[in-house]
């Protein structure tokens, strides 16, 4: 273990690291705008200059392995000034157009200006290069020439981590430029990630642009709710009210703006795929339902409950315990599916398509997965595909008589369409049973078949954990409010549990305490434990144990 | 003497006040007098306080900020840039902008909705520091009516109108004598606010702003 010495404090460091990672390990900060941890080391912005202890020369933190006993300083004044001056030429043609701008209020250039820079300009503005402004590189991304500072995180992205090399620096010296070649457009389905590792505003994503300013914003670590692999993502939602009174802003307070890719090694790294990063405006695609309905009137949540609660006990007492089931899906939360399987005991199933046959397979070699909803392990590790044989097995039993009430807990798939047949099949369901209640996120058609309809929060609206596809339990927090009198599905089900009688907390930390103590995969787990990187239980080596 | 309290009150009686006070009708002629002195001093002397409305008007103070404009380049379009600045430093938050894609890449952004609530703004004129563009000024005129409240949300078009800026020039801006200041003197480091009142509302510095719309 080689031991450092940064700026005075002595730390314990792994052999074959890099200054700035040690840094960064330990919290010290070293400006940087071409080192990025998942892309790799280029040495060419000169802002993590550092003294070392024995070399004449100042050395660049993020190209520097270190040794044992190394003295580091990133706090002279050597090292100020060096930066200060790499900071000069680095805005030295920059056309500060910060008010039109995308990237202001989160640039590196401001901020890094605000704190080691301060300088005026020597160079006279008449003089500054010009370069072609906000064209189209490819169908997700413009390119601003003048503003870009040439760190090449974004070429470097293309060629080291999609492999697909469309972004390159074109010219030398002066006339270095960043560009994509005629017929090549930037169109791998990662390409919003290169806006994301701009460390300035050169390259801006098309489908925010302009949408908001960014200190407007608010951010809340979530999860993706597009496949199975869980990407970790940060929600960029309003924060603040403006505008007053005026008309058709309030709307706009609980609107999600933009996702972020969070950085997470284990799983995404600091990726994420186009389709998962723009998947929240799915939830835009159709009407949402905002009020419950049960019959032909519209009613509170709390009577719909109540009416919904006293039909489910009449057919218990009539056709038997089996006779009434509820149907969740792969897009629900933990906490959500556990309340379910609480009030329909073992009645009660998640499969709609072919979500455990295509949970593990992948789309590409980076990120994206095959089934299309984020938490399919969790359905497994709750049991929850039992003998009801999903919703196909749950048609046959309603067309049978065998089952004769049914609760559908749908959300739409994030990412592409759901298959037609889903929705054929739920019609079938929903006329064959007596009755039928969907909890809903949209104002679907097919659920006008069903006796009660209940608004329920959508992905984003709700707090509540999602296990990928290894088994990762990450937790993914409530970042808008749900519209009208839409409810979380686990604060439906603990109403319903309410009605039945039994207690259960309503708050998604307190329903997974209670998971925690049912479950053995889960146990010993809690929300602080999860925290924001997730956390993978032993349960895995447990079941191979007892299968050997 | 104790009124219908849980404590003990005075209880004021107005019918025994009005008794103890002097009565009689040459006290409604001494009221009357004060009127008739009034009314000979208006028709002899002239120095009424009222004024005919519209046609004559009342000298506002030299700080006055009245409805704002949204300037125009030469080429009669907005300089405003949707950077949302106003936006963000109003302190009333009654600026409401939407930003739009410009086809010339070299302006880039301009908005497609700015909708000023008057009735929330507080005319502190915070927006019209914040403007980087010389886009949002203020103006002197204070009309403002309206038969409805959704009137009073001004638009784009409206707030490019620039009612009585020919006549009464732009509102005060307090930071502008420092700016000018700033740059016309550089020798000088020290920024004094000029003390007339020509130099400190300087309409014909910025005649070209309010160019009309072609």
């Amino acid at each position: 273990m080689p031991r450092i010495t940064l700026n005075g404090d002595v730390y314990e460091s792994e052999p074959g690291q890099t200054i700035i990672q040690v840094a960064d390990d330990v919290g010290v900060s070293i400006p940087r705008y071409c080192y990025h941890p998942d892309i790799g080391v280029e040495g060419s912005c000169r802002m993590c200059l550092v003294e070392a202890e024995g070399v004449p020369k100042l050395m660049p933190a993020c190209a520097t392995p270190i040794r044992d006993g190394l003295i580091v300083r990133s706090d002279t004044e050597r090292v100020k000034e060096a930066v200060r001056y790499a900071m000069e030429f680095l805005l030295l043609h920059h056309p500060i157009d910060c008010p039109v701008c995308d990237q202001s209020g989160e640039c590196w250039l401001q901020d890094y200006y605000m704190e080691y820079a301060g300088h005026l300009s020597r160079f006279p503005l008449g003089q500054k290069r010009r370069r072609r402004k906000a064209f189209d590189i490819g169908p997700t991304v413009k390119l601003d020439q003048e503003r870009c500072i040439l760190c090449t995180r974004c070429v470097r992205f293309t060629e080291n981590v999609t492999r697909t090399g469309e972004i390159q620096v074109f010219g030398r010296g002066h006339t270095g430029r960043i560009g994509v070649f005629e017929d090549r457009p930037l169109d791998n389905p990662y390409s919003i990630n290169v806006v994301d590792v701009c460390p300035v505003g050169a390259l801006t994503s098309t489908d925010f642009r302009f949408k908001v300013r960014a200190w407007f914003l608010q951010g809340t670590p979530s999860v993706c709710g597009g496949c199975s692999t869980g990407c970790n993502l940060r929600l960029d939602h309003s924060s603040r009210p403006q505008g007053g009174g005026i008309p058709g802003y309030s709307a706009r307070e609980g609107t999600i703006y933009r996702t972020v890719g969070r950085r997470n090694e284990a799983v995404n790294k600091s990726w994420l795929c186009d389709e998962g990063r723009l998947s929240f405006h799915a939830l835009e695609k159709w009407p949402r339902r905002t009020e419950a309905r049960t019959g032909s009137e519209t009613v509170t949540v709390e009577r719909a409950i109540e009416q919904i609660h006293s039909r489910f006990r009449e057919i218990r007492q009539q056709h038997g315990e089996s006779a009434v089931a509820g149907l969740g899906s792969a897009t629900s939360t933990n906490e959500a599916l556990y309340l379910l399987r609480r009030y329909f005991g073992g009645h009660t199933d998640f499969r709609i398509d072919r979500e455990t046959t295509l949970y593990r397979e992948q789309e590409d070699d980076l990120l994206r997965r095959a089934d299309k909803h984020p938490n399919t392990q969790g359905a497994l590790d709750l049991g929850l595909d039992g003998p009801l044989g999903g919703l196909a097995g749950l048609v046959d039993a309603a067309e049978r008589g065998r089952i004769r009430a049914v609760w559908v807990a749908f959300h739409p798939q994030l990412v592409g369409q759901d298959d037609p047949a889903v929705f054929e099949r739920l019609t079938r369901l929903l006329s064959a049973v007596d009755f039928s209640v969907v909890a809903t996120t949209h104002a679907f058609h097919w659920t006008d078949k069903a006796a009660a309809v209940l608004p329920m929060a959508a992905w984003s609206e709700e707090s509540g954990t999602y296990t990928n596809y290894a088994g990762r339990v990450q937790l993914a927090v409530r970042a808008v409010a749900p519209p009208g009198a839409a409810r979380p599905l686990h604060e439906l089900m603990s109403l319903m549990l309410g009605r039945s009688g039994e207690t259960t907390p309503s708050e998604p930390a307190g329903i997974f305490a209670l998971l925690g103590r049912e479950l053995p995969a889960y146990s010993g787990l809690d929300y602080d434990m999860i925290g924001s990187a997730g956390c993978v239980p032993e349960r895995v080596e447990e079941t191979q144990e007892v299968i050997r | 003497m104790t009124g219908p309290y849980a404590v003990e009150m005075p209880v004021i009686n107005v019918t025994d006040q009005a008794r103890r006070e002097p009565s009689g009708s040459w006290r409604t002629l001494l009221a009357f007098g004060v009127t008739l002195r009034h009314l000979a001093a208006n028709l002899l002397k002239g120095d009424s306080p009222t004024i005919s409305y519209p046609e004559e008007r009342r000298p506002y103070s030299e700080r006055f900020r009245g409805t704002h404009i949204l300037t125009v380049r030469d080429d009669g379009s907005l300089k405003c840039v949707a950077c949302y600045m106003c936006a963000t430093v109003c302190p009333a938050e009654c600026i409401y902008i939407d930003a739009g894609e410009h086809p010339n890449p070299e302006i880039e952004k301009f908005p497609t909705r700015f909708d000023i609530d008057m009735l929330r703004c507080i005319y502190c004129g915070f927006c019209v520091d914040a403007c980087p563009e010389e886009a949002i000024v203020m103006s002197r005129e204070h009309h403002q009516t309206a038969a409805d409240r959704s009137e009073t949300i001004y638009s784009i078009e409206k707030l490019m109108e620039r009612p009585g800026i020919d006549s009464n020039g732009i509102g005060y801006r307090p930071n502008t004598p420092f700016l000018e200041a700033s740059l016309y003197s550089r020798s000088k480091q020290t920024c004094d606010i000029p003390s007339d009142a020509e130099e400190r509302h300087p309409s014909v510095l910025y005649e070209s702003m309010f160019r009309r719309r072609s």
